[in-house]
């Protein structure tokens, strides 16, 4: 399973996005707002969600910020991290 | 955030010119001038303006059911004279500089101790007393003070350090920013910073409130502030600032809440830390009646 898979069933089973699937999730909708509607105490939950899954703590959110963009985004910048880790 | 959801407002009563003379009171005759033109400025408000008695209402008929209308105009005057007095003290504040008022924080060993868990820490306050007071006591922790707070446009209020033209003295994070704040609040708790959010009206994202009784009655608050402490594992403080029988003002540590790690997602898992929190609200204001000041409607609109 490749980042943006693990990802997608993140969202769903964690922050309990019941009314979607994983695969019907867009790679590049955005995150928050009109994307997958997940609000602002989303992305507290999400990164906490990352540094759990993936082991990599946000502490700079400017990048957090850019990451968050979308889901292809955000398996991007953990691929980086991870890589550069 | 929502304008169906905001049903407060930051703006002051009164004209820029008004809130000038009292500036120059302050500066040419000292303080006491001030005070003695609030007392008549408080009696016109409240006897010819029926709006502020309204706005004074919502809460009044909470804390004093029953009241006959004689009382109610009477606490209606004690309520605006507070709210007054704290405005006629941020002034002097800014102005003549904090050695003219009497300013303590009650319980600074308890907040540096929960500093030092390095998690950050979160102080959750309310509209009570005057919390730019409160502010500029926590200089006292020597560490950076980080308030979530939102200003309006035409807001004729200044904040104690424009009178003297100087930087604040706390980093201001704005719930109007990228995701309302979120992740510039999570970064100040993972930086082991302190964090000040206003429990009592909802200034955060869209959704993320919770229903809680208040007086008997449920409002709707925030509870960004026990997701956040869940989220970073911060301790979370209750303050509550408040004006002396003295004149001066204290910082009061009301309680110490422990939000449990990974909570989740659902409001509902907060709602004990947000009860918790009222709880201690409902506690000042039965020992400061007159120091409450939310002139809206916050009862108004809940599930």
């Amino acid at each position: 399973m490749n980042t943006i898979e693990k990802l997608k069933k993140i969202l769903v089973t964690d922050l309990n996005l019941e009314e979607l699937t994983p695969e019907e999730i867009d790679d590049n909708a955005p995150l928050f707002g009109e994307g997958l509607g997940l609000d602002s105490l989303d992305a507290v939950e999400l990164v906490v969600l990352v540094q759990k899954y993936f082991g990599i703590e946000i502490k700079d959110m400017e990048e957090g910020r850019t990451a968050f963009q979308s889901v292809s985004a955000l398996a991007a910048y953990i691929d980086a991290r991870l890589a550069a880790a | 955030m929502s304008n169906e959801q905001k049903q407060w407002s930051s703006k002051s009563i009164g004209s820029n010119w008004q809130h000038q003379i009292f500036y120059i009171l302050i500066r040419s005759g000292g303080k006491q001038l001030a005070y003695l033109l609030l007392f008549f400025v408080v009696l016109y408000y409240v006897l010819f303006r029926p709006s502020v008695r309204n706005r004074s209402s919502y809460y009044l008929k909470r804390r004093f059911p029953g009241r006959n209308s004689l009382f109610m105009l009477w606490d209606s005057y004690l309520l605006s004279l507070g709210i007054g007095l704290t405005l006629v003290d941020r002034a002097i504040l800014g102005i003549s500089g904090v050695e003219n008022l009497d300013v303590s924080l009650e319980g600074r060993e308890i907040l540096v101790n929960l500093l030092a868990e390095g998690r950050g820490l979160i102080l959750v306050t309310a509209h009570v007393g005057c919390w730019q007071l409160a502010m500029s006591s926590l200089s006292a922790l020597d560490t950076e003070v980080n308030l979530l707070i939102h200003r309006e446009e035409g807001d004729l209020d200044r904040h104690f350090f424009e009178h003297a033209g100087e930087k604040p003295p706390y980093r201001i994070i704005d719930p109007a920013g990228y995701l309302g704040g979120a992740l510039e609040m999570l970064q100040v708790l993972k930086n082991g910073k302190l964090l000040c959010i206003m429990g009592d009206r909802v200034m955060g994202a869209e959704g993320s409130t919770i229903s809680v009784d208040f007086l008997g009655a449920p409002v709707k608050l925030p509870f960004s502030p026990y997701k956040l402490a869940s989220a970073t594992g911060a301790p979370l403080a209750v303050i509550f600032p408040y004006r002396t029988d003295s004149g001066g003002y204290a910082l009061k540590v009301a309680k110490i809440i422990r939000v449990p790690e990974n909570l989740g997602r659902s409001a509902n898992g907060y709602l004990p830390f947000a009860r918790e929190f009222v709880t201690a609200l409902e506690q000042f204001v039965t020992e400061h009646p007159y120091q409450f000041y939310n002139f809206y409607n916050m009862w108004e609109k809940t599930d």
